[in-house]
């Protein structure tokens, strides 16, 4: 399992540096280092196998539906890239030690660092493409990380947040691409991807699943037109520069080009669009970097010019532009880590990376002017350093490729490319070292200690040893690479300096010779520059995020415009369009024979309509709007009482009172009108909606009436007797047949119960309170708080009231009653006590807290069910029998009594508890004197006048 | 087995009853409910060990045999979900001990609180049509106190406009029901199965629609979400969070387990891909709009719902095991989000984040464990998020339904904008007032109970996404007893029938 254990390492190895950096920044450090070595040395172990030719393959089955396996394969181009980033790593953390402030938090660089480490091995070594889409997002998370590091910098903080739009778009589109790809292929394992090139070139899906793919890679390798992010991503430390955004993470789009290359690579299609965005990328890039001023811009440009190349020479798809492509992707590794590391050793030293500010630099810092000069030299393609070799053999490709059948494009278009590139990089060494030496550079420049200057002196050497000796330095591994890139088509090549005099020569003697004369007349070229007006990415991808933005606040306040009646009728209009289009075939009315009406059921009928009619007209009036709604109820239980079902009648009677009741207590303190909110415009939609939507309803019904369908109340009424103990067939629907459905629904009652208390005791706290307090009744108060006629006639009736109550609670399981209708009875003449008496005196006698009956009558219904498990059955498992007690008839009992019960209590609790509620309101409210009803005593003494005052 | 399954259903009412009267005796509510919690969560866990092994089980209420009681029943689903709702009611329970003031407490918020997690448990487990409904009302009633308890104007504001369009919806549900009773005589789930399944007709079909449209504005799909964001954002964070996990979750479990069990052939299932993306793209676009973390949350919230919808209309197994995965990766990190946005106010003094800031300096801890829940949430791999999106895009590219495959892939994005928002305007950069100390130290008693459970949840969130292959496993058992309702309907009728 070495393979997976190099791409771990880093992860696992991630917390370290946090750790450690409590003993030290040296320790903290070294570790880090510690790490990416270990890692290395674990690659190199494999490597000898890989230089035989063997492609190393290990497979865990992680999760095997979703076709995600943890397959990881070493060959030549994953220990090439493997080697870059674990290599490239260790000069970065060395150099990193030595860049980072004092305050900058080190352990947690090294942590990110490390993360980033270990997804891009994970990148280069997976051989599932699921896996590598995996770390693919890792990288660009953990760059998200790293550029937003510098956290009191906001151009860091954009820059982040732009690199992870772009990349993370990228990210998504190639998961779509790879999704297609491996449906296609049949497997996301990339040994099986790579041998099917042509039953993927052939599928119609190929383009689509080319365009995802490649979308993903220009987005992170920074091609046309998503090159923008790069040079905003350069507000990371210097370090992260070097590593993610020249070294490797922006060749993770490269290297997958080149991973999928025999798969995808060949087609005009892939010719044309990756070829000509890696030109196009190449020389507008290169454009712009001539007229960047700031240092580290100017890298970051040249490095998506120089990814452009990369780019263009797989879009080529032969065999030699791929070996070409894979020594430049070495080549610039070097070089271009090195260029970064050379500027921030220069920031560091002026504190300045504007090339106005500097110049002269050359006595001061020698040592940095010289690793900085042969760098940028080989960037520019001098000969004898590695940057010319690979140049020359892009050169050299791009002279035999035609574009559209033209052979001049391609050629002319890259010496262009080539010859800006050429001017920068004299421009980085003239404007920077060369000429006079200054006296106002921010800060005294001089060489850094060897710390900060070995890994780019390091880097250096090797870009020097690889221009003089290439076949000896990097021959073999170019070879070995281009062979795993192109699937064994390319043939060995010989890397010489010298070629003879060939067209590459001398494109690229005209590239080197024009450059230096373009800088020779910078100041011109810069003026012309100026006018032909920039154009720059960043405004177009600001100007695209704030219309995404506006437009997402105004589709999002169009919908959501916050008024009630706007959401509910957008609402309605979306259920009845669904109902009606839910209607499939067939015609509404069914084949059962339809009764004729009978005359006594038209005046209900008339009257509910009349009832609508008059509510739909007199809507203001909020009291007839109670009184008219109770109309309703009372018509819906005349109809419970014509279809003979009188338990239902009584149970709709007292709900209607009792709403009633609450209702008007609670209208006391709201205006007693609505005020006219609509337009006629309006009021007729709304109008038309309801009418439409009582007519859909209507037909519903009608559709259901008249269809013939089984049904359960046989059973029943069979079942209600012998199985549930109870003649009253309703009843025992209701606590037996259907208990469990009560059960839920007494604790709807007595959530709405605690419901109403917690609005309400709100309403007496904080500044609604005051606005309670100072509330002025809007309608004249009687003088006679409580009347004597209803005190006297509601005491004497509330025994009786009580001892209705209980009966119909008894026999509710054989006669039309039960618990919930004794309920309502009973709460009925306690809320007359309340409205004869006055809140004070019914309170004070009231036996219990209403709270606690609510929750008495719920936990008795709910121990009654789980008394069944007592007996193993299940809950609410009834059982019955007769009891006989001496001076009474024989009687039964049920279980089904002590649950009706628990309903009972539930019910009068919560009825008296909004009651309560909605009182404790109106003595805030209206503040009452002194309230005690029939307050004349006539058995007490006399009070005199004298007395009173 | 009867045991098993009421037993989640029973223990939060017991704690919601022991809650109110508790106060009396001197115990706290606050407490009763954790306690509560604890215990559901076993009970939870026993159930789902049960499913597992025994595959679905039913319990007959009142020991009536199926069709003429009501049962109750749990599949896999049933049980991921009471399990996930637990799990998080736990969490939230713990959250509340800080988060919910004594004036709240004493109107009975601990008690409401668990009534809610009843009625959401009742949901899970009915195997009946109108209990189902009983228990959405439960849920809604209770959401409702939850929701305007300690109210101030924009709390009971949108408490009126949250209760006013759901009860359109209830009633929308009950009308449903009465058509589907009306022609079929029979309210058990697993009996309407096979009645329909033999006697299909229009009426029906247009019933059908109807309760669609009832559990899609309860589930909060486009069009029929706007309840969700005018309320969301007013009540407490704990309110906001335990909403998140279990309201919306509740509409689409019903909507699965009915137009799988009941209505496979729904003529609302035809138009379900489309209102899935629509969904999907309009809650992302309203998160887009905000600057308020708590309304960048709730929007959120729609968004990822049709993620969930996405897997029914796909309707291969692969595609509704990724949208269970998905729902649990959901449940867990967006609450997770909204607690930390709880944490983030109290620290900042603010919930709007151009106002905020400074949070990554003065709270490293939280800062990652926001970013971790952050990045799970957009569906960053290999976190929570990125596995039910990623079974999704696959199910999506199998069904070539190309513009699932953008909406699945493209949301996610405009999530991560969302959430990278949140991180640079309340994390990196500096607080708003630009005072050095403007951000406050949580108080020493409430720091363990509100970083508790953020910790808790990313941890699962993290474990989730590092190891997907249990819950995966369990999804696909999940997708497979949806898509073959024969065990589930055996399980019911055949064990009395």
């Amino acid at each position: 399992m070495t393979l997976a254990l190099i791409a771990l390492t880093p992860f696992l190895g991630a917390l370290l540096p946090a750790l450690m950096i409590r003993t030290g920044r040296n320790a903290c450090a070294v570790t880090a280092g510690g790490v990416t070595l270990f890692a290395l040395i674990l690659l190199l172990v494999e490597a000898p196998a890989v230089w035989r030719g063997e492609v190393l393959l290990q497979r865990v089955d992680w999760m095997p539906g979703l076709g995600l396996n943890a397959t990881f394969m070493l060959d030549g181009l994953g220990l090439f890239f493997a080697g870059l980033i674990l290599g490239i790593g260790l000069l970065v953390i060395l150099y990193a030690r030595f860049y980072l402030d004092r305050d900058d938090p080190m352990g947690r660089f090294y942590s990110y660092l490390l993360l980033f480490q270990g997804a891009m091995v994970g990148i280069v070594l997976s051989d599932n493409v699921l896996m590598l889409l995996i770390f693919w997002e890792l990288t660009s998370l953990s760059s998200f990380l790293l550029i937003g590091y510098w956290r009191h910098a906001p151009e860091g903080r954009q820059g982040a947040r732009m690199a992870l739009a772009v990349t993370g778009m990228g990210g998504l589109a190639m998961i779509g691409g790879m999704l297609i790809l491996g449906d296609i292929a049949g497997s996301y394992d990339l040994s099986v991807i790579l041998t099917k090139g042509e039953a993927i070139q052939a599928s119609p899906l190929y383009l689509p699943a080319l365009l995802l793919i490649l979308l993903g890679c220009f987005t992170k390798s920074a091609q046309f037109p998503f090159h923008f992010w790069l040079p905003h991503a350069m507000a990371a430390p210097t370090p992260v520069s070097a590593y993610l955004h020249s070294a490797t993470m922006v060749k993770a789009g490269i290297f997958l080009m080149a991973r999928l290359w025999p798969a995808l690579s060949g087609t005009p299609e892939w010719f044309y669009i990756v070829s000509t965005t890696g030109l196009v990328t190449m020389v507008i890039a290169a454009v712009i970097a001539l007229f960047k001023d700031d240092l580290k811009a100017l890298l970051a440009f040249s490095t998506v010019s120089h990814l452009g190349l990369i780019t263009m020479l797989l879009g080529f798809g032969t065999p030699m532009a791929a070996t070409a492509a894979v020594f430049h992707i070495l080549n610039h590794a070097t070089f271009k880590a090195a260029l970064f590391m050379s500027a921030g050793i220069v920031d560091h030293a002026a504190h300045t990376r504007d090339i106005r500010r500097l110049g002269g630099l050359r006595r001061l810092m020698p040592a940095t002017f010289w690793v900085a000069t042969i760098a940028a030299l080989s960037m520019a393609g001098a000969p004898l350093l590695n940057g010319f070799l690979s140049k020359e053999m892009m050169l050299e490709e791009a002279v035999h490729t035609p574009w559209l059948g033209l052979g001049w494009p391609i050629p002319l278009l890259a010496t262009v490319g080539a010859l800006f590139s050429a001017a920068y990089s004299f421009r980085l060494i003239g404007h920077v070292f060369l000429g006079p030496q200054r006296d106002d550079y921010p800060a005294a420049p001089h060489d850094p200690g060897p710390g900060l200057l070995a890994a780019p002196a390091l880097l250096v050497a090797g870009v020097v040893a690889i221009g003089l000796a290439p076949a000896m330095v990097a021959g073999g591994l170019v070879n070995l690479v281009a062979d795993a890139v192109t699937g064994g088509a390319a043939e060995p090549v010989k890397l010489k300096i010298w070629h003879g005099l060939t067209l590459a020569l001398a494109m690229s003697a005209v590239a080197l010779v024009g450059g230096y004369l373009l800088l020779a007349r910078y100041a011109d070229a810069v003026a012309r520059w100026r006018r032909a007006g920039v154009f720059a990415a960043k405004p177009v991808f600001d100007a695209l995020i704030a219309l995404l933005a506006a437009l997402a606040e105004r589709g999002t306040s169009a919908l959501h415009a916050g008024t009630l009646p706007r959401a509910l009728g957008a609402l309605c209009v979306a259920l009845l369009a669904m109902g009606f289009a839910g209607w499939g075939e067939g015609a509404l009315a069914g084949s059962r024979e339809t009764l004729t009406p009978p005359l006594i059921a038209l005046a209900p009928w008339a009257l509910l309509i009349g009832t609508c009619l008059a509510a739909a007209r007199m809507h203001h009036d909020r009291l007839m709007m109670v009184l008219l709604t109770s109309v309703v109820g009372l018509v819906v239980s005349l109809g419970f009482v014509y279809l003979s079902a009188p338990d239902l009648a009584l149970t709709q009677i007292s709900v209607e009172v009792v709403t009633t009741v609450l209702m008007l207590l609670a209208l006391n303190f709201l205006p007693k009108d609505s005020p006219d909110e609509t337009g006629p415009m309006l009021r007729t939609a709304q109008a038309g909606l309801a009418l439409v939507a009582g007519l859909g309803a209507a037909a519903l019904s009608y559709a259901v009436m008249t269809r013939d369908g089984p049904t359960i109340s046989e059973f029943h009424v069979a079942q209600s007797y012998p199985g549930g103990g109870g003649t009253n067939v309703v009843n025992v629907i209701l606590v037996d047949f259907r208990g469990f459905d009560t059960f839920g629904e007494i604790i709807v009652l007595a959530i709405a119960a605690l419901g109403i208390y917690a609005l309400l005791d709100g309403a007496l706290r904080g500044p609604s309170l005051g606005r309670v307090i100072s509330w002025v009744p809007d309608q004249e108060r009687s003088k006679d708080r409580h009347p004597m006629m209803l005190v006297v006639a509601t005491r004497f009736l509330l025994p009786v009231s009580l001892v209705v109550g209980l009966f119909i609670l008894l026999r509710g399981h054989n006669q039309p009653g039960g618990g919930f209708i004794a309920g309502l009875v009973v709460a009925i003449a306690l809320v007359m006590q309340y409205v004869a008496s006055g809140y004070a005196w019914t309170a004070q006698r009231r036996p219990m807290d209403h709270h606690g009956m609510i929750g008495l009558g719920v936990l008795v219904a709910g121990l009654t069910g789980a008394g069944a498990w007592l007996a193993d059955r299940p809950f609410l498992t009834s059982a019955y029998g007769y009891v006989t007690l001496p001076p009474l008839e024989k009687f039964e009992l049920a279980t089904a009594m002590a649950f009706d019960l628990g309903v009972f209590l539930t019910v009068v609790g919560a009825v008296l508890l909004a009651l309560e509620n909605l009182s404790r309101v109106a003595r805030f409210a209206e503040q009452p004197g002194p309230d005690e009803p029939m307050d004349v005593d006539p058995s007490a003494e006399p009070r005199t006048a004298q007395e009173k005052g | 087995m009867s045991w098993s399954l009421f037993l989640p259903l029973m223990i939060p009412f017991a704690a919601a009853a022991l809650a109110v009267l508790g106060p009396r005796a001197g115990f706290e509510a606050r407490w009763i409910s954790v306690g509560g919690s604890a215990l559901h969560l076993a009970a939870a866990i026993n159930l789902a060990v049960v499913v597992a092994g025994e595959g679905v089980v039913a319990a007959q209420m009142g020991g009536w045999a199926a069709p003429v009681g009501v049962t109750l029943a749990a599949d896999a689903l049933a049980a991921i979900m009471v399990l996930a709702v637990a799990f998080m009611g736990l969490a939230v329970a713990v959250y509340a001990l800080a988060d919910i003031d004594r004036r709240r407490a004493s109107a009975h918020w601990h008690a409401l609180y668990q009534l809610l997690l009843a009625g959401a448990s009742g949901a899970f487990l009915t195997g009946d049509l109108f209990n189902l409904y009983v228990w959405f009302e439960v849920m809604l009633i209770a959401s409702f106190g939850l929701l305007v308890i300690g109210g101030d104007r924009a709390q009971i504001d949108g408490g009126v406009k949250y209760v006013a369009l759901n009860l359109v919806a209830t009633l929308c549900f009950l009308v449903a029901v009465g058509l589907i009773h009306g022609q079929t005589g029979t309210l058990n789930m697993a009996d309407l199965s096979v009645k329909i399944a033999e006697r299909p007709s229009a009426a029906l079909d247009a019933a059908s629609v109807l309760l669609f449209a009832a559990f899609a504005a309860k589930a909060g799909f486009f069009p029929l979400f706007f309840w969700l964001p005018a309320a969301y954002h007013t009540p407490p964070m704990a309110v906001t969070a335990i909403f998140a996990a279990v309201l919306t979750k509740a509409g689409v479990y019903a909507i699965f387990r009915v137009f799988t069990l009941i209505f496979p052939e729904s003529p609302a299932l035809d138009a379900l891909l489309w209102i899935a993306i629509a969904t999907m793209v309009t809650g992302v676009i309203g998160a887009g709009a905000h600057t308020d973390a708590r309304r960048i949350l709730s929007f959120h919230i729609v968004s990822q719902i049709g993620y969930m919808a996405l897997g029914l209309a796909l309707a291969t197994p692969l595609a509704i095991a990724g949208a269970i995965v998905y729902m649990v990766h959901n449940i867990v990190v967006k609450a997770n989000l909204i607690l930390i946005a709880g944490v983030q106010r109290r620290m900042t003094g603010a919930h709007d984040l151009v106002k905020a800031g400074g949070l990554y300096a003065a709270a490293p801890l939280l800062a990652f464990l926001f970013f971790v829940s952050a990045m799970a949430m957009a569906g960053v791999p290999p976190l929570s998020g990125f596995w039910g999106k990623l079974a999704l895009a696959q199910a999506s590219v199998s069904a070539e339904a190309w513009a699932a495959l953008a909406a699945t892939l493209g949301v996610g994005l405009f999530t991560l904008y969302s959430m990278t928002k949140i991180w640079l305007l309340g994390y990196l950069s500096p607080h708003a007032s630009g005072r050095a100390h403007a951000v406050k130290a949580l108080p020493r008693g409430a720091r363990l109970a509100l970083m508790g459970p953020v910790a808790a949840l990313a941890a699962t969130s993290a474990a989730l996404g590092l190891n997907p292959g249990p819950l995966l496993e369990a999804a696909g058992t999940a997708a497979a007893q949806l898509l073959d309702p024969t065990a589930y309907v055996a399980a019911v009728l055949g064990a009395h029938g």
